[in-house]
């Protein structure tokens, strides 16, 4: 029964982690920006929902809206008026990674000021598991985040396939020039993609509030499994970003099946070794010649 | 020309008064976790130090003004040394208050190569009374609460099984070996303990051993936002055995969490309410300045500076210099000092003695006081 227990965890949680990975890896599939401060994307989408469910009063799809509302403006942003000018003056990889690393300080900070360095969580009977079967635990926010976790990568796939700014995003990971060619921004579709990518993570961002809290730091450990996630999926698969975020989530709770749980953690970085080593273009990656 | 002069003028003056500022104030320093998951803690001591700074200032105790310099150790042994180099070597402070296991044995070396006195009112891993005589600690340690919690919930609850959940860290290791130690002695047993990474924030799959560890009580060795989340994702999924803790569950947002209610932890015993004249003033404005109760690290942090003001007062009185070796003779040489919680001495190896209380979280901010064990 520890077994099914550990694994209804890691579906949960690997949901969770599915979503943000795929943000982060539309956003550097599409762009190449390596956008660090995706971590706090999802600590302002977190902090915004707590605000405005429990300081304001708000009802919950307004509070969902607060947060949506303030991940993709705070992405769009980043992306106008940071990333673009580095870029335009032809700033290196590692220009763009240093700022972004120190915006994800400033917010982490920032978040400390306004709402206090401490711990937060929204207070709701939903977290609260009841015993389904014997010694087996399942709360309602279980069942949602898969759930919402399913409808976000069916609306995402849709959306990537069938609309043309899809189909754009989709182009300006494979040619940006040939983007150029066809009379599309890149620029505008950079945007979009920081737009896409930053929604992506305020699923996660309300089930963290909800079921485990949060606090100021909480980007960080998100940014390390997008980025693990992106690495063991293949680079610029959104599938494979989803599968690998899924799959650490899984890991994570079922290494304790049998190992100690200080394992939990460490299991993430043995499988992105494992891939690094024995599979480098990932689940779904294309193998490159440099 | 005119405001050349006069930029010389304006330029002199404040150097002139930025020297007799620096020479009229004493200062101490203050490694806290002022950034990171454990800032909360270091808003909580700066409350303490803060005012007792304030008091001593208000009593003109001293020959000049106190002040504190505070450095931010991000409660992380690295960022610790580097501030108490700062602290030590640029500063030039003689007394330097100190938090946490881990930054407290980095600092450590560095206090005794330098004769710089620190002082620890919030770590409580047992080690830290053997860190040299320039280490000092005003809060009773994890081996005095480790076993006055084990005494109570074995023999006046009756509870027999623990499991531990513990930050990989020298302070949970600490607790771990007391817990080891203490339980059976008293006819009751660890059946498992499972360790967290620091950083680590999903407990779900802790709390699915944890119920199948089928215990009495779970024991929690974390601190700052951890160990709201481990006792938040503990409760929510299904683990209804008896929560306890040390002096970390003292702050102010666990005592006022849902899942913590009915959680019990231990501290120093200081009867707040006594009419002591040290420690009523202290609840009392600490009180009027919050308008909430103190807990037991505010008071830890208070006595900290109040001993450096005693004994810097006693040395200043035989017109010796402020430094950590005349510190340390002074400390030798003082029997008793008065602090918040009444008349309390020093140990031989540096460590205050004080008996120890067991309180049930119950929401008003500072816990219930369930039993008083003396410290072993």
């Amino acid at each position: 029964m520890l077994f099914l227990q550990l694994l209804a965890n890691g579906l949960q949680v690997g949901a969770i982690y599915a979503l943000t990975a795929a943000g982060f890896s539309l956003i550097f599939g599409s762009t190449k920006i390596f956008h660090f401060a995706h971590g706090a994307t999802f600590a302002i989408a977190a902090y915004l929902f707590h605000f405005a469910l429990a300081g304001l009063g708000l009802h919950w799809t307004f509070a969902v809206a607060v947060s949506a509302t303030s991940a993709v403006v705070f992405g769009v942003l980043l992306d106008r008026f940071m990333y673009a000018p580095i870029q335009r003056h032809e700033g290196s990889f590692f220009t763009v990674f240093v700022a972004s690393f120190g915006i994800g300080i400033v917010v982490q900070n920032l978040l400390g000021s306004v709402f206090g360095r401490g711990f937060m969580s929204v207070a709701t009977p939903l977290s609260n598991s009841v015993e389904v079967m014997p010694g087996l635990y399942l709360s309602p926010l279980n069942g949602l985040a898969i759930v919402s976790a399913i409808i976000c990568f069916v609306a995402l796939h849709f959306f990537l396939t069938h609309t043309f700014v899809g189909k754009g995003l989709r182009a300006l990971s494979e040619n940006p020039e040939l983007v150029r060619t066809f009379g599309l921004s890149p620029r505008r579709l950079s945007t979009y993609a920081f737009a896409l990518g930053s929604l992506l993570v305020v699923p996660g961002a309300i089930f963290t509030a909800a079921g485990t809290g949060i606090n100021p730091a909480v980007g960080h450990h998100v940014m390390l499994i997008s980025l693990a996630a992106t690495i063991v999926g293949g680079i610029g698969s959104l599938r494979g970003a989803a599968c690998a975020g899924l799959l650490i989530g899984v890991a994570e709770n079922l290494a304790m099946w049998k190992l100690g749980t200080q394992w939990s953690e460490a299991i993430t970085f043995a499988i992105l070794f494992f891939f690094i080593i024995f599979k480098p273009s990932g689940f779904f990656g294309r193998a490159t010649v440099s | 020309m005119l405001r050349k002069t006069l930029s010389a003028i304006a330029f002199a003056i404040g150097l002139a008064s930025a020297a007799s500022v620096q020479a009229d104030d004493i200062e101490i320093g203050a490694v806290f976790p002022l950034s990171g998951p454990n800032a909360t803690y270091g808003d909580i001591f700066m409350s303490g130090a803060e005012l007792a700074a304030r008091h001593i200032n208000e009593d003109g105790m001293l020959s000049g003004d106190l002040k504190i310099l505070y450095e931010d150790s991000q409660a992380l042994p690295q960022q610790g040394v580097v501030a108490m180099n700062k602290l030590v070597n640029v500063e030039g402070v003689p007394y330097v208050l100190s938090a946490f296991t881990g930054v407290s044995k980095a600092i450590s070396t560095l206090a005794q190569r330098s004769q710089t006195v620190a002082v620890n009112g919030g770590g409580v891993g047992p080690d830290l009374a053997e860190l040299g005589e320039y280490f000092w600690n005003v809060i009773p340690l994890a081996n005095n609460e480790v076993g006055a919690l084990a005494k109570y919930a074995v023999e006046d609850l009756g509870h027999k099984r623990f499991t531990l959940v513990y930050v990989d860290d020298p302070l949970g290791e600490s607790i771990l070996n007391e817990l080891e130690k203490t339980l059976p002695p008293l006819g009751a047993e660890l059946v498992e303990s499972h360790s967290v990474a620091a950083s680590a924030q999903q407990f779900s799959g802790v709390a699915a051993r944890v119920r199948s560890d089928n215990p009495d009580v779970v024991y929690v060795a974390s601190y700052g936002s951890q160990q709201l989340q481990i006792v938040k994702q503990l409760r929510d999924n299904g683990v209804k055995a008896q929560i306890a803790s040390y002096s970390a569950f003292s702050v102010p947002e666990l005592q006022v969490q849902d899942e913590a209610q009915g959680a019990l932890f231990t501290t120093q015993s200081i009867e707040w309410d006594s009419e002591d004249p040290v420690t009523k003033r202290f609840v009392d404005d600490y009180k009027a300045e919050h308008d909430k109760n103190p807990t037991s690290y505010i008071a830890n942090y208070y006595n900290a500076v109040r001993v450096f003001a005693l004994l810097a007062q006693a040395l200043e009185a035989q017109d010796k210099e402020l430094t950590g070796a005349n510190l340390l003779a002074q400390r030798k040489a003082t029997d008793t000092f008065d602090l918040v919680g009444g008349e309390v001495s020093f140990q031989e190896n540096g460590t205050l003695l004080a008996p120890i209380q067991v309180l049930e979280v119950d929401g008003s901010g500072s816990g219930k006081v369930v039993s008083v064990k003396a410290s072993d």
